[in-house]
């Protein structure tokens, strides 16, 4: 029995009183729509269809005034009013349940009692409920064990992180040009799922060596939220990025979009102790479809239609990606013009400022139709053939963080320069008419003229910008991460310091990080 | 109301705009636990539409205000459960911070100083320990040792080797050589003897732990090189069976090859090296490679048969330039006789002897060293030792050449130390 239960509650747990319990919670309580309500009165046992729809107080007839069921019997009664107290005094029914919230009224103790198993019955039947809603899972807030609770009054010196609190943010130290490496830690330490699923420890490291560099990014979490106010020395991240990443390994000026996706790919492969495991135990070592946390947060799917221009046969393949690497004005390829029949002007509320590029042109001509010239012709599938095709690439799945880069390093054969050209991007970004299912719709000739409020799923918010100052040989890096909703706070190397939102959009942008807004659980 | 209790705690205020719920004050009795903290701009809620009571109220708008302030009560309520249960529950606390030292970690966004306050570039005496060699290294420069102590770096199995080589010799290994290497990443020089010895002071007047050998270490940092046409080595042979396969194969392609049958070592001059024919170098590499061991390239760009000038792609990997030298090994086959005949009818110059350890491994590093980003791509200049040679190094193999300057492209030296930060 839970210390917040009472021990009147055992003259409730006779005979069937889960499933009566069940059943009042489906019905009165967390049973939804009108049309559930009645749906589920059919399937449940017959005593109580008729009074399903008449939850109204057996005395005075209102609706109102925190309607409480008895458990005993089938009586309601308002609780302002005092009808099911005397109800409970009449008949000895020493329990009742709020119909609002699912609460259980104990009428000795006087007060609202929680006991474990019926708060676990009155769970179950509210996730079900949500289902059949159509809501889904909803996120639930953590609540200590005991054990976590003793703890936690035994130490006392808990740090709340507020708006105006530093804790989190912490500079790093330059070992010697490795400013690329602070600006990306930077943002994946401000990745607010990653950063959840580090702090919650959840990470079971199955390396036999010291050289695990998940464990070693847990271990900067710690650092980070340490409160520490000196900046952190990452020199066993560097240690165990060259040791892992052999390419990367030198003392000299590199990448920081190298650098990401080096990072990224060795986390990968250090996170096998973090797959889910089947029923039987094994692990689910399927290459194709890793489970681990990197996967999650930052892979996406890119799906590359090529369309035979003879047969029109589409043959499609979708490649997994991490970061999204776009042509920019001014470099040799050629960046208009725009898909024909392009959307509106001003989606995602940017505007032409002197006919800047904005991010979203980029995104555009990423997904545009190319046509692949003669020289190029593909075997089609259809034709038997080669013919002359288009090439178009579209999102499949979206990551939960979007990376752009700004291809803004040319290293062509003809020169290696640095475009220093100007791209404004939004803070909010609304990916969906990149998708392949918008252009699918588009293709079948609807329209959507009106913003599906409904689907949020493809909305973005900017979390962080790396940008790079100099030019190609050498510069330098910095980047702005946000903290706290609309707080921005600019890190260069050892230095923090508060940056204002235009700042941050007024920069030159080389990585953009985007995190999505709605996150849907499963 | 208490929702509980029904015992009188709460104030609300009414505005003609707002309902305002106040404070709380924390309200325990017997049978309730509750303590409602509702800031006021929690439930702040505009009313401005909402009509007034008055004559001129409509039913509709009367039942409107019902399930508006139905709605707001209902939601009140959920609040006031969670907390009772947070009270109930014991985790009610959890929510208390210590307020004197919240303020310890406010933001600070004032100018010259950074969050937390701290002024800017105080940090430069900070050290860590290296992971690989446990010595305690500024933070700043530990990047470099790093990629020294890891041998990753492009000059680092050079330095390696010349140090393996200066041990060889038998000279005082310094315990700083890592030191001078991080601060002098060069590998050109090896000057005169003249020139070292005024390096050699120079260095001694300025830092007493430097070499007290004949070593010829590395000019300064930022020393012209190019100012000094008068680089030459030495090469001692290989010895090919402490090299792994591909290092043997690399080897190959850019250098003679032919193993001495006196020393057993592989030449390392060049594939046109008239010591050896081309025959020898064909089995060389059949015996070391098997047959299906790449082909001789083709003839070099220099046509000139007696010339002993390296081929152009060579040059920036060996750059120095084969000088004379009056001394020639009677070690050697007899073939090198025919190399002092053609040395005679060249102007000697004399020369200080040097000793070369090639390292394959840096060989193949070097071609590719050069695309990178823009750094010094050197493999030949090794300068170890003095010549006096202990076991390794036998032979020093007079190389007659031409005087002519190395061709080294003045781009690709003196470019790029890129900038710190």
């Amino acid at each position: 029995m839970s210390p917040a239960g009472c021990s009147h509650v055992n003259g409730y747990k006779v005979d069937n009183w889960k499933q009566n319990l069940r059943v009042i919670y489906q019905c009165f309580v967390w049973s939804g729509t009108a049309e559930t309500r009645r749906r589920k009165v059919r399937q449940s046992d017959a005593g109580w269809t008729e009074l399903a729809k008449s939850c109204v107080c057996h005395m005075c007839g209102a609706h109102l005034n925190r309607l409480h069921s008895c458990l005993y019997c089938v009586f309601f009664g308002c609780f302002t009013k005092k009808h099911i107290h005397e109800h409970a005094k009449n008949k000895r029914h020493n329990l009742a349940i709020d119909l609002l919230y699912g609460g259980i009224y104990c009428f000795v103790c006087q007060d609202y009692i929680y006991d474990k198993d019926m708060e676990q019955i009155a769970k179950e039947e509210q996730r079900k409920a949500w289902k059949l809603q159509g809501i889904g899972e909803k996120y639930t807030t953590w609540e200590p064990t005991k054990r976590e609770l003793e703890l936690l009054r035994h130490n006392p010196k808990r740090r709340k992180i507020t708006t105006n609190c530093t804790i989190g943010l912490r500079g790093l130290i330059n070992l010697g040009n490795t400013c690329f490496m602070n600006c990306i830690v930077q943002a994946l330490t401000h990745t607010p799922l990653l950063r959840d699923f580090f702090l919650s420890d959840r990470h079971k490291c199955e390396m036999q060596s010291n050289s695990c560099l998940v464990c070693e990014m847990s271990q900067l979490f710690q650092e980070f939220y340490s409160g520490h106010r000196s900046p952190h020395i990452p020199f066993r991240l560097l240690h165990l990025v060259w040791t892992h990443a052999r390419h990367l390994a030198g003392y000299e000026q590199q990448d920081a979009h190298e650098f990401l996706i080096a990072a990224l790919d060795v986390l990968h492969r250090h996170c096998k102790g973090d797959t889910i495991r089947d029923d039987n135990g094994k692990k689910a070592n399927n290459p194709n479809h890793c489970n681990c946390i990197i996967d999650q947060i930052f892979t996406g799917g890119l799906q590359s239609d090529v369309t035979c221009q003879v047969c029109h046969g589409v043959s499609t393949t979708i490649d997994p990606f991490w970061d999204i690497s776009l042509d920019l004005p001014g470099s040799s390829t050629p960046f208009w013009p725009l898909s024909p029949g392009g959307d509106g002007s001003t989606v995602n509320g940017e505007s032409h400022l002197s006919g800047s590029t904005t991010l979203t042109d980029c995104l555009r001509r990423f997904t545009r139709p190319e046509h692949l010239g003669s020289s190029a012709k593909i075997k089609c599938g259809g034709c038997h053939s080669y013919q002359e095709s288009t090439k178009q690439l579209t999102m499949k799945k979206l990551p939960i963080v979007a990376c752009f880069h700004l291809k803004r390093f040319e290293h062509s054969a003809k020169l290696r320069r640095k475009i220093t050209t100007y791209v404004s991007f939004p803070l909010e970004l609304d990916m969906t008419p990149f998708m392949a299912s918008s252009k699918e719709s588009r293709m079948n000739g609807q329209y959507q003229q009106t913003v599906d409020v409904i689907n949020n799923d493809n909305k973005y918010s900017l979390f962080a910008v790396v940008n790079h100052q100099g030019t190609l040989e050498s510069g330098h890096y910095t980047s702005f991460i946000r903290q706290h909703k609309d707080q921005w706070f600019k890190c260069d190397d050892a230095i923090i310091t508060k940056a204002s939102i235009k700042d941050v959009l007024d920069s030159e942008g080389y990585l953009l990080f985007y995190h999505k807004q709605f996150l849907e659980y499963e | 109301m208490c929702s509980f209790c029904e015992k009188i705690e709460l104030t609300a205020q009414y505005d003609s705009k707002f309902v305002l719920f106040l404070p709380l004050n924390p309200h325990r009795s017997q049978s309730c636990y509750l303590a409602i903290k509702i800031s006021n701009t929690v439930f702040q809620m505009k009313m401005e539409d909402m009509p007034l009571s008055g004559p001129d109220n409509t039913k509709l708008e009367a039942l409107v205000h019902d399930i508006y302030s139905e709605l707001v009560e209902d939601a009140c309520l959920g609040l006031c459960f969670e907390v009772h249960r947070a009270v109930k529950q014991g985790y009610f606390f959890l929510d208390e911070t210590d307020q004197e030292s919240m303020k310890e970690f406010e933001i600070v966004d004032q100018p010259g100083v950074d969050i937390f306050g701290q002024v800017y570039n105080q940090w430069k005496n900070k050290e860590c320990e290296c992971p690989n060699c446990k010595r305690l290294i500024a933070a700043s420069r530990f990047a470099p040792h790093l990629e020294k102590c890891l041998g990753m770096g492009r000059n680092s199995s050079r330095i390696a080797n010349r140090r393996l080589a200066s041990n060889n010799n038998n000279s005082k290994s310094e315990s700083d050589q890592e030191d001078n290497d991080d601060l002098n990443d060069n590998d050109w020089s090896y000057g005169a003897e003249k020139k070292a010895k005024k390096r050699k002071s120079d260095k001694n007047q300025n830092s007493p732990r430097r070499s007290k050998s004949l070593k010829h270490k590395n000019g300064d940092l930022g020393k012209s090189i190019i100012s000094e046409p008068y680089k030459y080595n030495y090469n001692t042979g290989i010895s090919y069976e402490s090299l792994g396969p591909d290092e043997v194969r690399s080897l190959l392609t850019t250098q003679c090859g032919v193993i001495s049958e006196h020393t057993k070592k592989m030449c390392t001059r060049s594939q046109r090296c008239p010591q050896h024919t081309d025959e020898q170098r064909r089995a060389v590499r059949v015996f070391l490679l098997g047959p299906s061991a790449p082909s001789l390239p083709d003839a070099d760009p220099v046509v000139e048969s007696d010339s002993f000038d390296i081929p152009e792609g060579q040059t920036l990997m060996n750059h120095p330039q084969w000088e004379d030298s009056p001394d020639i090994s009677p070690t050697d086959s007899a073939s090198s006789k025919a190399s002092t005949n053609h040395s005679d009818s060249r102007k000697l110059k004399k020369k200080k002897r040097m000793t070369l350890n090639l390292n394959s491994g840096v060989g193949a590093a070097a071609a590719a060293v050069v695309g990178g980003g823009g750094g010094i791509g050197g493999v030949g200049c090794l300068a170890s030792g003095s010549s006096t040679s202990g076991g390794s190094s036998q032979s020093s193999i007079s190389l007659p050449s031409k005087k002519k300057r190395p061709k080294l492209s003045a781009a690709s030296i003196s470019s790029t130390y890129h900038d710190l930060n």
